[in-house]
């Protein structure tokens, strides 16, 4: 019985077709693209069902000619690897002829060349012969050339050209290279040669391996010999352009796989050739403004990555980790990049600027974004469990150095193509891009498979997809309702969030249970408030749940991958959900960067303690060792960075305050608890010490409280309320970081009541402010005024949350900074506690500024008939409040709790005298304290009251003469406001001159040139890439301890 | 513990109205000193008490809003509270108030209190120059904080107490063990700051008195004033009291508080008559240059004399 999807059948198909095709096409073209077509299908249907059947257990298939066995004949291998990279190359092939069918179907030779360009890619793959292989490489080659240039374009003639003599060349260095071999081996079939590789030596075989691994290398456009591959990928189409990209490079790749083991003494140089490559690409894409080049750019460097990671896996590694690492890496690039390409070829704009004709288009913004964040190797896609995998990899071997050069390209890499996306997401001056169905439907496959191969991975890297992907299936359940009203959305977002944060955080305790009531509580408690806009606000539901479940998921993590997937995920849908604002996208994609910045940190410092204890287990970190002050400065400056510490700060006012105000909220009332959680957890399992000097710990305590200073002192001088609001909030996370790495019983009690009460206020003060800009239309403070009148209840709101959160007794806020004193004394950290004596005089100066300059004053005269905020946003601020309040009289209900929670980690305990608080200095009594204030505080105003019973009290408003400055004219003019704090300008303004933006925006111009001037080596001449892929040859020969 | 409750506010009712009267009668003496050094008279003895209660009594009075009337309710409410929880006389469990309530730290946030509910009714009021006159206060306020809060830190290294009553223990014994003596970088450094916390020349830009009047003073009357000028006298006293208990021993008896309290505040009342006023980004900058590096060598001092 003849087995129809045996693999063999792929060359019948393709050879047959490739025979019919031009046969038919004279009579019946439609015939013959039917059969194209056909084709097509048949050998992704048969490279599919071979793969399905391997991974399922069924043994290789080998193909011999003519019967007989080799090394007497050519002999083709089906095994599991082949396949995968066969059915990924047909699939990826049929795809992007179907995107091109309508120029393909033109001429039966392009329909041919297609055909053969496949087979020959999937000859690469399974050949087992060296000759054999080269002739399918020139089939391969022989296609491209004709398929870049059969439009005719002069540019793209010229492309092809430059390619067609780069690949010349080395397909002539790999003709010698396998003649040499020949000649000292005697043997034409891979295996033979490398079973007698001992007989390849001397000069001669050391050229000979040279020029075999140039020619391989130079067809994977190494830089800096690569400048012919980025005119055609500039040029060309985009199907054929994805073609190169994920078809000839995979099959050049998948030989470079099979040679491997030849070039057992060159991995080195492989592994510098590809992280070379990846590194400057990347750089150079910083400053590329052409879509199809970008992507070029991209192709190389993955190419590069891919690269890398075969070199070092195999000079280090384990086997099966470098087929799980590679061909994950693998996929995603293939997914990712042809979905980018065809996307490219139908959109059809070329600058990246001009893409801002997708703005709206949710679909077009989702598949874009799929295939963009696979390719950053974001969750969930395959990507990112492979780079997981990898870089644990890495950190086992010691090889740090080049965890930092791939972490850096990535970086670079999600710069670009990050500053491309934001582009698509604000309408230019560009027309819009409408597409059909037939036109995006490569694309969105692509994005599909890739979040189903990306499920896939996820199995395999034994995690618990449920739990874990429960956001992702809360956001595509409200992606696909997002066309219902705006209020019905938000109310089925919290019934989601709620739901699914409940059952996600059924079994917490002890900490990540005190974390979950803030997180998931308090998150549904602000998402409540989101109902009072009743706009469509496309997104923003999805997204919202989404970012919620993955703080809950982030608390249930048990090992460091399933936390480092959460912390992605939630970076990932915050980033989206900052861009959603009104003039957002630009300060969002600093916001992405740095936060993608302490992730990569975050990721090493797991990797190094998985190194150091072999588990990923979270509770594994204990037995790290002599390895603790690495691994927790890594991860400690990784959360510091998301908590906006001092320095790296530059990205968190502009994405506060650029954010949607309801949005502001819940970044810093609940999302900012994560990296306190994450510092919490790690700190607590880690078992830090801290002492003083160069320790870990006293340094992140003088970043937490430099942070608190210089946060205070920078929200002084603010005129926009949201900015304000969130340097204050950046100041009070340096509070409480400083009070983690105290270290200490007391320490942490003090950070964790500090955090509940910052979110408290926090929350407060955001919805207050959302508020107010809702019903006054601006942000600047100096335009408001008087507002007490208009809405008393959000003055009350913001009057008590700033009087707790300034540490005014008798209010909570007291007790966190009592606490953190006293801990801070018993450490011996006097000037530490010196210096949080003065933040928190700053934070009067804020503080009474938003009362001054917005409620109280002048009122403007528009502001006259103003509303108090809308009952939705006011009601999660009065149960806030009345939360502040029982915590301000009864503490002890929070302490206890948390100081039972802290004590498996840090031992100690509270010591009470009844409802008093006793510390080694100290003590404070709450209860006693605010029965007292209420007592002196309630007796004048009594007093006060009887008074004006018995005299005339006359009320006057803002047009009599005595209500301000005896101008009753123009009152409104009178109010003091803008440049509240001149003077303190004057004394100590120079304190905070932007010194970390000039850094980092000169960090960025410095990249920049640094990219401009590394494209030295793209003349765009023909005959100087010829001669630097040479002189290429000539550098790994020497490098490679060659003598003249 | 067992408190008696109505005993102790009798208690404190006692102290609180023996601090204020002594306020109010400091308040006039001092005043006839100055007048004195300017070559004048100088008011009686009863008008501060005669202002108080002149206020109290006019008949009519004008509110700005809620926030306006409860500004001065804040800033008694600051004043009383600051001293209810300060223990006046050491030893005394009659004059010891609700010490027992909360330490120095308490004391020191406290003292926010009042300010900033003073500072919000002022906001009300709708005057711009209010609104200057705090934001100035406010601002000089976080400046002179800085020698304070390092002097209290040495104080409370030196003592390794944050209790009040114990910081006082620590200093009976004779003169010699107060901290005056015992700790005179610390002292220096906490009266620098003592000048800023007065309001006295040179560092009364915020209320400006001379010149524009400016700040809250000028927007209250009636039973507003009188209560905001009661403050005033309590308020001095109590931070006269604190500073006593801290630096310079204690008092174990009314005569011997009254003495020690009139001789700190003719510090301040010295340096005020004999210097000009400081614009307010100069007052800012004083203190941030020779009086913190007093702070900061007096906590050096501690650690390395004194803790040893």
């Amino acid at each position: 019985m003849v087995d129809l999807l045996h693999p063999l059948g792929i060359y019948i198909l393709a050879l047959g077709a490739g025979f019919l095709i031009p046969l038919l096409y004279g009579s019946s073209p439609k015939l013959a693209t039917g059969l194209f077509v056909t084709a097509l299908t048949g050998m992704a249907v048969i490279a599919g069902a071979g793969f399905f059947a391997l991974a399922g257990g069924a043994a290789s298939i080998e193909i011999e000619t003519a019967g007989i066995a080799p090394p007497f004949s050519i002999n083709l291998r089906f095994g599991l690897y082949e396949s995968l990279f066969v059915f990924a190359v047909n699939l990826a092939g049929l795809l992007a002829a179907l995107h091109y069918l309508p120029r393909l179907r033109e001429q039966a030779a392009t329909l041919l060349l297609f055909i053969i360009m496949i087979m020959g890619i999937d000859g690469m793959v399974m050949t087992r012969d060296l000759f054999n292989l080269f002739i399918f490489i020139e089939i391969t080659s022989l296609a491209t050339y004709s398929l870049i240039g059969f439009e005719g374009r002069e540019d793209l003639l010229s492309a092809g050209f430059k390619y067609i003599i780069a690949t010349s060349v080395a397909s002539t260095f790999f003709l010698l290279g396998t003649a040499f071999i020949y000649y000292q081996t005697g043997t034409l079939n891979i295996d033979d040669i490398i079973a007698n590789q001992s007989l390849i030596s001397g000069p001669v075989g050391q050229v000979a391996l040279l020029l075999l691994l140039t020619s391989l290398l130079i067809e994977l456009k190494p830089y800096p010999a690569n400048g012919w591959g980025l005119d055609v990928y500039e040029t060309a189409p985009g199907a054929i352009a994805s073609m190169i990209s994920v078809g000839v490079s995979a099959g050049v790749f998948f030989a470079l796989y099979k040679v491997l083991p030849l070039f057992g003494d060159f991995l080195t140089s492989i592994a510098v050739v590809g992280g070379i490559t990846f590194l400057i690409s990347n750089v150079i894409g910083l400053k590329q403004e052409n879509v199809k080049r970008l992507l070029g750019y991209s192709s190389i460097g993955q190419v590069g990555l891919l690269v890398v990671a075969l070199a070092l896996l195999q000079k280090y590694g384990q086997q099966t980790h470098l087929a799980l690492i590679v061909g994950g890496l693998f996929i995603n690039h293939l997914l990712a990049k042809a979905g980018l390409f065809w996307l490219a070829g139908v959109v059809q704009r070329e600058r990246i600027k001009d893409w801002s004709s997708i703005a709206g288009q949710p679909l077009l913004l989702l598949v874009f974004g799929v295939c963009l964040a696979a390719l950053i190797g974001l969750p969930p896609f395959p990507g990112f469990w492979a780079k997981w995998g990898l870089v644990l990899e890495l950190a086992v071997n010691n090889l740090y150095g080049w965890i930092a050069l791939i972490l850096v390209g990535s970086l670079l890499e999600a710069a670009y193509l990050f500053r491309w996306f934001g582009h698509a997401l604000r309408a230019g001056d560009t027309a819009p891009v409408t597409l059909s169905v037939t036109e995006l439907m490569p694309s969105a496959v692509a994005a599909a498979l890739l979040a189903i191969t990306g499920y896939i991975t996820a199995t395999h890297a034994g995690v618990v997809p449920l739990q874990l992907f429960l956001p992702l299936y809360a956001a595509a359940a409200l992606f696909l309702l997002d066309g219902l009203p705006g209020r019905f959305k938000s109310l089925l977002m919290i019934a989601i969030v709620a739901a699914g944060g409940v059952w996600v955080a059924r079994d917490l305790q002890g900490l990540n249970l005190i974390f979950g009531i803030i997180l998931v509580g308090g998150g549904v408690l602000m998402a409540v408030a989101t109902l009072y806009r009743s706009d469509a606000r496309k997104g923003f539901y999805p997204l919202l749940a989404g970012l919620l479940l993955s703080l809950t998921t982030l608390l249930t993590a048990q090992t460091s991958l399933e936390f480092f997937f959460s912390w992605e995920l939630m970076t990932l849908t915050s980033y989206l959900l900052v861009t959603l604002g009104r003039d957002a996208v630009k300060p969002a994609l600093p916001y992405l960067l740095f936060s993608l910045g302490s992730a990569f940190l975050i990721l090493t410092g797991f990797a190094a303690a998985f190194a150091a204890t072999g588990s990923t287990e979270l509770t594994a970190l204990g037995s790290v060792g002599d390895a603790v002050p690495v691994v927790f400065s890594l991860l400690a400056l990784g959360f510091i960075i998301k908590a906006g510490g001092f320095g790296f700060h530059i990205w968190l006012p502009n994405a506060y305050s650029e954010a949607d105000d309801d949005f502001s909220a819940i970044l810093s009332a609940v999302m900012s608890k994560a990296s306190i959680f994450g510092l919490v957890i790690v700190a607590a399992h880690l078992g830090v010490r801290a002492d003083i000097g160069l320790d870990a710990a006293y340094v992140l305590g003088w970043m937490g409280m430099l942070t608190a200073t210089f946060g205070a002192l920078m929200a002084v001088f603010q005129e926009d309320l949201k900015r304000l609001l969130a340097y204050s909030s950046m100041g009070q996370l340096g509070y409480i970081v400083a009070g983690v790495a105290l270290m200490s019983h007391l320490g942490w009690v003090a950070a964790l009541y500090m955090t509940v009460n910052h979110f408290l206020f926090k929350g407060v003060l955001f919805l207050a402010a959302a508020g107010v800009i809702y019903r006054t239309g601006t942000d600047l403070m100096y335009k408001m005024g008087g507002l007490i009148k208009n809405m008393p209840v959000t003055f009350v709101a913001v009057m008590i949350a700033i009087i707790a959160m300034s540490g005014v007794p008798p209010l909570s806020g007291f007790g966190g900074k009592w606490m953190l004193f006293n801990a801070m004394m018993d450490k011996g950290w006097y000037w530490l506690a010196a210096v949080g004596f003065f933040s928190s005089a700053v934070a009067f100066l804020y503080m009474f500024r938003i009362l001054q300059t917005v409620f109280l004053g002048q009122r403007k005269l528009e502001h006259k008939d103003l509303q108090e905020a809308p009952a939705i946003l006011l009601a999660p601020q009065v149960i806030m409040l009345a939360v502040i309040m029982l915590l301000s009289a009864y503490p002890k209900l929070l302490l206890d709790p948390l100081s039972v929670a802290i004590a498996p980690y840090v031992p100690g305990a509270l010591v009470w005298d009844g409802w008093a608080l006793e510390t080694h200095l100290g003590y404070w009594n709450a209860p006693v304290i605010m029965m007292i204030v209420g007592g002196v505080w309630v007796v004048p105003l009594v007093f006060l009251l009887l008074v004006s019973l018995t005299i005339k009290v006359q009320p006057v408003k803002q047009f009599n003469i005595v209500y301000a400055a005896e101008r009753p004219h123009r009152p409104e003019d009178t109010h003091y406001a803008y440049r509240f704090f001149a003077h303190y300008e004057r004394a100590i303004g120079f304190l905070v001159k932007p010194r970390a933006t000039a850094f980092w925006s000169a960090a960025g111009e410095w990249s920049h040139t640094l990219a401009g001037s590394l494209r030295i080596f793209y003349t765009g001449n023909g005959q100087t890439y010829a001669f630097f892929i040479l002189v290429y040859f000539v550098a790994l020969y020497f490098a490679n301890g060659g003598t003249v | 513990m067992e408190i008696n409750w109505l005993q102790k506010i009798g208690n404190f009712g006692l102290t609180l109205s023996i601090v204020l009267v002594y306020g109010l009668l400091m308040g006039a003496f001092i005043e006839r000193i100055i007048a004195k050094v300017q070559g004048r008279i100088g008011i009686p003895y009863s008008q501060p008490f005669i202002n108080i209660l002149k206020n109290f009594f006019k008949r009519t009075a004008v509110s700005h809003g809620v926030m306006f009337e409860l500004g001065p309710v804040f800033r008694i409410a600051g004043g009383v509270g600051t001293l209810a929880f300060i223990p006046v006389i050491f030893g005394s469990e009659t004059f010891s108030n609700f010490s027992f309530a909360g330490d120095l730290m308490l004391v020191i946030y406290f003292m926010f209190f009042g300010q900033l509910g003073m500072a919000l009714g002022a906001g009300e009021s709708g005057h711009p120059y209010a609104a200057i006159g705090i934001a100035r206060g406010l601002s000089q306020m976080t400046s002179y904080e800085v020698p304070f809060a390092l002097a209290v830190v040495a104080i409370v290294i030196q003592y390794d107490t944050l209790s009040i009553n114990e910081i006082i223990a620590a200093q009976q014994g004779g003169y010699q063990n107060w901290t005056l003596f015992t700790n005179p970088i610390a002292v220096a450094a906490a009266m620098l700051a003592f000048l800023g916390m007065t309001g006295y020349s040179p560092f009364d830009i915020f209320l400006a008195p001379q010149e524009i009047p400016i700040g809250p003073p000028t927007e209250f009357h009636s039973a507003y004033l009188s209560l905001l000028q009661a403050n005033r006298a309590l308020f001095g006293a109590t931070k006269l009291v604190l500073f006593m208990n801290l630096f310079f021993g204690g008092a174990t008896g009314w005569v011997e508080l009254m003495i020690k309290t009139w001789v700190i505040y003719m510090v301040a009342i010295a340096v005020g008559v004999a210097f000009p006023r400081f614009r307010v980004d100069q007052s800012i900058r004083f203190f941030f240059r020779i009086p913190t590096l007093i702070g900061i060598a007096s906590i050096v001092y501690v650690q390395m004399v004194l803790v040893r």
